[in-house]
């Protein structure tokens, strides 16, 4: 299981209630078959309580799955949000 | 364009919008004076006052804000139906719509602040609109603004818990989270994503977090609260003292001052607001109707559903306690609905009517009959009291007119006020106030003189109004006497000799001369004054007064002052009454009026008048006087009444005893009956005339003088 | 990038000072008269943000509101209705067309601002 590789992936736009819906899906398919995955934010320009719990809810099915799960690189405004959300972003 | 050019055309804009405004104001606030009750009036000027309020505060323009604010304020209270709209209410409203528009014309000049003699007539129109003010917020908007910051901070323990729809309804929690950081610090958030279900059943548009925060903030709760108004109803949202703080709180409510409400403790003590305690109530209700027992303590509610921890509620109890130990006879009041009370008093006024049936029925015998009659009178003696009001308020209002009118008519006067603790009722205060408006300007106006004068006379060059009320014999007598020239006897001789009021060779005592000021389309003064200049005259006075079943009376001294005597009933719900009886009919006459009654003494009487003990009393027949068929009664009696100082008998076929009566008042039938001043329906089902014992009188001795006349 | 904000109000000087204020405060503003041509301007942009109005010629808005939803785009949009103290059955009207914010009439600037703030940042 651990054998497998770390997958990334770049999310851009938004990760708001717009886009939640097919960003759910995005995750969650990366996330299939993988061996962890790092989500790069520095597309991303706006994140809501929706674009939030996708993560969230991501992170979940990662350590359901015992895999490493990582957020990188969030631009300055999203990275504001995950810090009051309380999610610092972790250091690659 | 800048940002300046865009506010320059916005402010034209506003401009001619709030021309329209003023104009608005100003024709409706006539047209009121002409017709003081049109209610869709009165909703227009309110409107217009409100929507200036708005534009301007949309521009910042303190000034306008302010001032309207209060403008807005009166008309409210007016719209209400808490404020009546009288002349002098109108002529203070005015010129405020004119400094309004004054403002609103500098504002078209590029002034967006008023100069200093702008700003000095606004404040001194809105201490003339002081007295219409009640104690209400006054210009709160502005002043919420300079208190925050004030406020010491504190430390709140917030916890978030969104309703699924709030992201679908475009409500996003992490924004408000944001926003919080502009109220306080935000910190320790931590997300509860507990609420997430698996993988596939979750509905990416739907809400499953919560929330947990900690706010440092000197903003009050209500502000806090008011960050999640918006989400308010479908979440839930707990704000609450954090744990480090709450000896602070039970430390501050046991300093607070007296209670006996934990809602109000709590809610002062600013743990609770208003809302949160509003929705405890209401959960507390829904609770005891549910389970059909007594409702549970609120704080019990508050504590139960995360509003506010235990140890508050606990300090607050021991509050509420200490309060109900400690007071002994504090007088508490409370507000009630107008309506609910004049319901009571109408009860009660049925209640008397019954009583006074079973009283005609079953006769004065029996124990349980009288203790039956104390406790109908008891009951009808604190029914009334509720609608007593201490005249005094009304009084002061005078202050500000007195002060006016001087400044006006470059006199010096000082206003004493005793006796305002005289309790009357609260329908009567509000009507007898316009007399006293008109008593008050008269006596400046005429009565006091000119300082010059005065020295010239070897007085103070301040002359003194004093304005006295007191109980006396059931009534309420309220005095407004001035320490001026007095009443000319010859010069009012002269005018009614002149208007034909009396005759030229008329001998007439003081007194009489005296009345003859309260006859219609009398007036002493030579040059009207802008003042008195609103053709309300001494006889619009005394029309009112009698019309309060009061009477007028005036004593004046030449060169040392006036004092005009108004004597009025306590209240215009209820009557003492005695109940004659005229052939088929009934007439009751109020009580205060009769002095005595004797026999009508039989025989050839002289043409309407008998003599009593040696003096001439003239007595009208009630059967002629309101065309009674039938034959009079063989012993018929006389009820003597009185009415400023003249004595009048009644010619009744007989005596029915005293009762007390509630007033209906009469329909438009009778409405031209001068002598009737209401009806009410008997124990029997009858219904029963009340006499109005001025106008009866009145409109006698002048028929009589008529006829003297005519046999001269 | 800015956050664009649609005000829709038939008052001048309200869609002037809102604008004003609002774009002081770093957001992007459009202006709409009344219902009608506001949800013309809804197509092909981006806008973050309604204000309207409810009483206006045209178009009302809380048919504007309801027309609005029915729109892909503007199905999560956050919606600000402009209600006066004597109108809470609008207010409630407004609410079930899908405006859940209000500000009420007559306000300041300010006050509009942290409306405005509570639900979006610029």
């Amino acid at each position: 299981m651990s054998t497998r590789e770390l997958r990334r992936i770049a999310l851009d736009g938004e990760l708001t209630i717009m886009t939640a819906a097919e960003q759910k899906e995005r995750l969650l398919a990366a996330l299939q078959g993988s061996g962890g995955l790092r989500v790069d934010l520095s597309g991303v320009e706006e994140l809501d309580t929706a674009g939030l719990q996708i993560l969230l809810l991501a992170r979940r099915e990662a350590a359901r799955l015992d895999l490493p799960f990582e957020l990188g690189a969030p631009a300055g405004n999203v990275a504001a949000v995950l810090a009051l959300a309380g999610l610092a972003a972790e250091e690659e | 364009m800048s940002t300046d050019d865009d506010m320059r055309e916005a402010l034209d804009t506003f401009v001619t919008e709030a021309r329209d405004l003023v104009q608005q104001l100003e024709e409706g606030l006539l047209d009121l004076e002409v017709r003081p009750a049109a209610a869709d009036t009165v909703n227009t000027v309110f409107r217009a006052a409100h929507t200036l309020k708005g534009s301007s505060g949309l521009f910042g323009l303190r000034h306008l804000v302010q001032f309207t604010h209060v403008v807005e304020t009166v008309l409210g209270s007016v719209r209400e139906g808490d404020l009546e709209v009288s002349p002098g209410l109108v002529s203070a409203l005015l010129p405020c719509a004119d400094h309004i528009g004054t403002m609103i014309e500098g504002l078209a000049g590029g002034r967006l602040e008023p100069d200093a003699a702008q700003a000095a007539e606004g404040a001194a129109l809105l201490a003339g609109l002081e007295p219409y003010l009640g104690d209400g917020p006054g210009a709160t908007a502005v002043r919420h603004a300079e208190d925050a910051g004030a406020a010491p901070e504190r430390s709140w323990r917030l916890s978030l818990r969104f309703g699924a729809d709030c992201l679908r309804n475009g409500m996003d929690p992490l924004s408000f989270l944001r926003y919080l950081g502009s109220i306080g610090t935000v910190s320790r958030v931590s997300v509860d994503d507990s609420g997430l279900p698996a993988a596939e059943q979750m509905d990416p548009e739907t809400c499953y977090l919560a929330f947990e925060a900690e706010l440092l903030s000197g903003a009050p709760k209500e502000e806090i609260e008011a960050v999640f108004e918006f989400v308010r109803e479908d979440s839930d949202i707990r704000i609450v003292p954090a744990e480090h703080q709450l000896d602070a709180y039970v430390r501050a409510i046991r300093a607070m001052p007296e209670s006996d409400r934990v809602g109000d403790v709590l809610i002062s003590s600013g743990a609770v607001t208003e809302l949160e305690m509003a929705e405890a109530l209401h959960i507390q209700q829904e609770q005891a109707v549910r389970s059909g027992t007594r409702p549970v303590p609120i704080g019990e509610i508050l504590v139960e559903h995360g509003i506010v921890p235990r140890p508050i509620v606990d300090a607050a109890l021991n509050r509420q306690r200490k309060t109900i130990e400690t007071r002994s006879q504090d007088t508490q009041t409370i507000r009630i609905d107008a309506a609910r009370l004049d319901r009571l008093i109408d009860l009660v006024g049925e209640l008397v009517i019954a009583q006074s049936s079973t009283g005609l029925r079953a006769g004065a015998g029996g124990e349980a009959q009288s203790e039956v009659m104390r406790l109908v009178d008891e009951v009808r003696h604190s029914a009334l009291a509720l609608r007593m009001v201490p005249i005094g308020t009304t009084l002061r209002r005078f202050e500000r007119v007195v002060r006016d009118v001087c400044v006006e008519l470059g006199k010096e006067v000082s206003l004493v006020i005793t006796g305002g603790d005289a309790e009357m009722d609260k329908a009567l205060v509000e009507r007898i106030s316009d007399p006293l408006l008109h008593l008050v300007r008269n006596s400046l106006d005429h009565g006091i003189e000119a300082p010059a004068e005065r020295r010239r006379h070897g007085k103070a060059a301040q002359g003194t109004l004093r304005l006295n009320a007191y109980h006396d014999a059931g009534n309420i007598v309220i005095e407004v006497g001035d320490d001026g020239r007095g009443l000319d006897r010859e010069k009012i001789l002269a005018k009614a000799v002149e208007r034909g009021v009396v005759d030229a060779d008329a001998v007439l005592t003081d007194a009489e001369v005296h009345d003859l000021i309260f006859e219609p389309g009398f007036s002493t003064a030579s040059t009207v004054s802008s003042l008195s200049g609103r053709g309300v005259g001494m006889d619009v006075v005394r029309r009112n007064v009698t019309g309060l079943r009061g009477s007028i009376e005036v004593e004046t001294t030449r060169g040392a002052g006036t004092t005009i005597r108004i004597r009025l009933p306590l209240t215009l719900a209820i009557i003492d009454g005695f109940l004659v009886g005229v052939g088929p009919s009934s007439f009751i006459v109020p009580l205060d009026r009769v002095t005595e009654i004797v026999e009508l003494p039989s025989g050839p009487l002289g043409r309407d008048c008998m003599n009593l003990r040696g003096e001439v009393l003239p007595f009208i027949r009630l059967r002629d006087l309101f065309d009674i068929p039938g034959e009079p009664a063989r012993r018929q009696s006389v009820v003597i009444v009185e009415q400023s100082g003249q004595r009048t008998g009644l010619v009744v076929d007989a005596l029915l005893g005293e009762l007390q009566t509630v007033i209906k008042p009469l329909g438009v039938l009778f409405s031209g009956l001068s002598c009737i001043s209401g009806s009410t329906i008997l124990g029997s089902g009858e219904i029963a005339l009340i006499l109005d014992v001025g106008p009866l009188v009145a409109d006698h001795s002048e028929r009589e003088h008529v006829r003297a006349r005519r046999a001269a | 990038m800015a956050k664009t904000i649609l005000i829709v109000d038939d008052s001048a000087s309200v869609r002037q000072v809102v604008s004003i204020a609002l774009k002081g405060a770093g957001y992007d503003v459009i202006a709409g008269v009344d219902g009608k041509d506001a949800l013309a301007k809804l197509n092909g942009q981006r806008i973050h943000l309604i204000i309207s109005d409810v009483n206006m010629p045209n178009m009302d808005g809380i048919t504007f509101v309801a027309e609005a939803r029915k729109l892909p785009a503007y199905k999560f949009t956050p919606i600000i209705m402009l209600t006066t103290e004597s109108q809470e059955d609008k207010k409630r009207q407004a609410q079930a067309a899908g405006a859940k914010a209000w500000v009420t009439k007559p306000f300041q600037p300010e006050q509009m601002l942290s409306a405005v703030a509570k639900l979006i940042a610029p």
